[in-house]
C-alpha cells in the first residue's frame, strides 16, 4: 500500500517536472559547449608545429579570437541576486563561523580512513538515486555499473565502507542525479538560487533535489510513508542524513576556504564554479 | 590492412625526417609529469619537513611549477577580450599580481598534501598546438579529476587547470569581467594585489 502511494508521488513529481521543462528547453540548447571548437582539431595533429617562427610579444597580443576563452561566457541568470546574496552570506557565516571549530575538532579526532569509509558507506546506501537516474537517462551501462558497485561494495566492502569496486576501471563511481536527468530531457538551468544550508543550486537542480530526496532509501525506509507504518522511527532519516553532512563538513569548509582565498569576488566565483560543475556532470 | 599500415609508417617517417624539432619536442604528458613528480618528491623530501624550512620549500615548489606553467597565457585567457584593453605595462603588472595570487592560494593547498598519487589518463588534442592532459589525483580516498590544458610554445606549457569540470581560467574570467565592467584595469590589479 505505502509503496503504491510512494509511486504515485514520484509519478506526480515527474509529471510536474516535465510540464515545467517545456519552457526552458530552448535556453538549454543555446548554451554552447565551449570545447566544441576544438573538436575538429584532431585531424591537424600531424601538422608541423609553428615553432619555427618565434612567438614574440606582439604575436600573443594580437592573437586572433580563435580560442575557447574568447567565446561569450557561459553564465546563469541571477534574478534573485538579493535573496541569493543574503543566503550566501548566511551560509558563509554558518559554515565558516559557527561550524568551522566543530569541523576542525572532528577532523582531529576522527582518523581520515574512517571519515572516508563513512562517506563511502553513505554513498553506497543511496545507490538507488544514481541507479534510477541512469535508467531514466537511458544509460543501461551506467545502471549496470552502479548495480555492480553496489553488490561488490555492500558485501566484500563491508556495507559499503570500503570502495573495493573502484579498483576496477570499469566500476568507477558515478554521480547521476535527478537534476541531470531533467537536463537530459531538455530542461534548462532556469536561474541561480542559493538555499540556506544547502548552498548553490539552480531552479532545475532544486526540483532535482526533491527527486533525489524521494529516491533516497532513507525516505522510504524511515520517511512519512515509510515501510514501518504508523510507529516508524522517522527521526533516523534525519539523524543519518545529518551525520553524513557533518562527516563531510571538513571537506566542505576546506573548499570554501580555498574559494574565498583565491577569489576576487567569492560570490561570483562560487556561482560560476557551480554552473561549470553541473554542466560538466550533465555532459557525462 | 597491411598496405595502409605501411603507408602510415612512411608518412610518419617523412614527418620525422622533415621536422626533427617537432618530433623531438617532449610530449605534453611527459613535461607535465616531470613537473608534478618534482613537486611530489619535494613534498616528501625529509629535508623540508621542518616548519622552519617552509620558505625554502615554497621557493623550490614555485621553481618546479613555473617550469611547466605559462603565466602569460594563463593571464591573457583569464582576461579574455579585456586583455587588449590593457596597456603592455598593465598586462605585465596584471600577470605578476595574478600569478602571485595563484601561487599563494594553491601552494597553501599543495603543501597540505601528503600521500597524494597522480594517475595520468592520456591526452587529447583540443585545437592547433593545444592538448588536454587528463589526470586524477587521489585525495582522501576519492579520485578528483584534474585536467591540464597545455599549449605548444616550443615546449608544452599549462595554461589552465580544470578541476571536476570547473575551469580555473574561466572562473576568473567571469569575476574579472564583472569588475572591469565597472572599474579600470588598474583598480582590478589593485584588488588582486590586496588579495594576495
Amino acid at each position: 500500500m505505502s509503496k503504491r502511494r510512494f509511486q504515485h508521488i514520484i509519478g506526480f513529481f515527474l509529471i510536474l517536472l516535465f510540464i515545467s521543462t517545456s519552457g526552458c528547453s530552448v535556453k538549454n540548447q543555446a548554451t554552447k559547449d565551449f570545447m566544441e571548437g576544438g573538436a575538429n582539431a584532431q585531424t591537424g595533429a600531424t601538422q608541423p608545429a609553428p615553432q619555427a617562427a618565434p612567438l614574440d610579444q606582439a604575436v600573443v597580443d594580437n592573437a586572433p579570437d580563435d580560442d575557447e576563452y574568447d567565446a561569450p561566457l557561459e553564465t546563469i541568470p541571477d534574478p534573485l541576486y538579493g535573496w541569493n546574496h543574503f543566503w550566501y552570506r548566511f551560509n558563509d557565516l554558518f559554515y565558516m563561523g559557527l561550524m568551522r571549530p566543530f569541523a576542525i575538532g572532528y577532523k582531529t579526532v576522527m582518523p581520515e580512513p574512517v571519515r572516508t569509509g563513512l562517506k563511502n558507506a553513505y554513498d553506497n546506501f543511496i545507490f538507488p538515486i544514481r541507479f534510477v537516474n541512469c535508467l531514466l537517462q537511458l544509460k543501461p551501462a551506467g545502471a549496470a555499473r552502479e548495480f555492480g558497485r553496489f553488490m561488490i561494495n555492500s558485501t566484500f566492502g563491508l556495507g559499503g565502507f570500503f570502495d573495493l569496486a573502484k579498483s576496477d576501471p570499469n566500476l568507477q563511481p558515478g554521480d547521476e542525479d535527478f537534476g541531470q536527468t531533467l537536463a537530459y530531457y531538455g530542461m534548462g538551468d532556469g536561474f541561480y538560487i542559493v538555499w540556506p544550508f544547502i548552498g548553490p543550486s539552480s531552479l532545475r537542480d532544486s526540483f532535482g533535489l526533491v527527486g533525489d530526496a524521494a529516491a533516497n532509501p532513507l525516505t522510504y525506509i524511515f520517511g512519512l510513508w515509510g515501510m514501518y507504518g504508523e510507529d516508524n522511527p522517522w527521526y533516523w532519516s534525519y539523524v543519518i542524513r545529518g551525520a553524513d553532512i557533518f562527516n563531510r563538513l571538513p571537506d566542505k569548509i576546506d573548499n570554501l576556504e580555498t574559494l574565498k582565498k583565491s577569489a576576487i569576488d567569492p560570490y561570483a566565483s562560487l556561482r560560476d564554479a557551480y554552473i561549470q560543475y553541473r554542466r560538466n556532470a550533465i555532459k557525462n | 590492412m597491411l598496405p595502409i599500415r605501411s603507408f602510415r609508417c612512411l608518412v610518419l617517417a617523412f614527418f620525422l625526417l622533415t621536422f626533427p624539432a617537432a618530433a623531438m619536442a617532449d610530449a605534453p604528458t611527459d613535461s607535465l609529469k616531470a613537473s608534478i613528480d618534482e613537486v611530489l618528491t619535494l613534498l616528501k623530501d625529509p629535508a623540508y619537513q621542518d616548519p622552519s624550512k617552509k620558505a625554502a620549500l615554497r621557493e623550490k615548489l614555485i621553481g618546479a611549477i613555473k617550469s611547466v606553467f605559462n603565466a602569460e597565457e594563463l593571464s591573457r585567457r583569464a582576461l579574455g577580450q579585456n586583455w587588449k584593453n590593457f596597456t603592455p605595462e598593465q598586462q605585465k603588472r596584471f600577470t605578476e599580481a595574478f600569478t602571485t595570487l595563484l601561487q599563494n592560494t594553491y601552494l597553501d593547498k599543495i603543501e597540505s598534501y601528503t600521500d597524494e598519487a597522480v594517475n595520468y589518463l592520456g591526452e587529447q588534442p583540443i585545437g592547433e598546438g593545444k592538448v588536454e592532459v587528463k589526470t586524477t589525483i587521489v585525495h582522501q580516498g576519492k579520485d578528483i579529476p584534474l585536467t591540464y590544458r597545455m599549449i605548444d610554445k616550443g615546449s608544452w606549457k599549462v595554461y589552465d587547470v580544470v578541476i571536476e569540470g570547473v575551469s580555473m581560467v574561466q572562473n576568473y574570467r567571469q569575476q574579472f569581467a564583472d569588475v572591469l565592467m565597472r572599474e579600470s584595469p588598474d583598480a582590478l590589479i589593485d584588488k588582486i594585489l590586496k588579495k594576495s
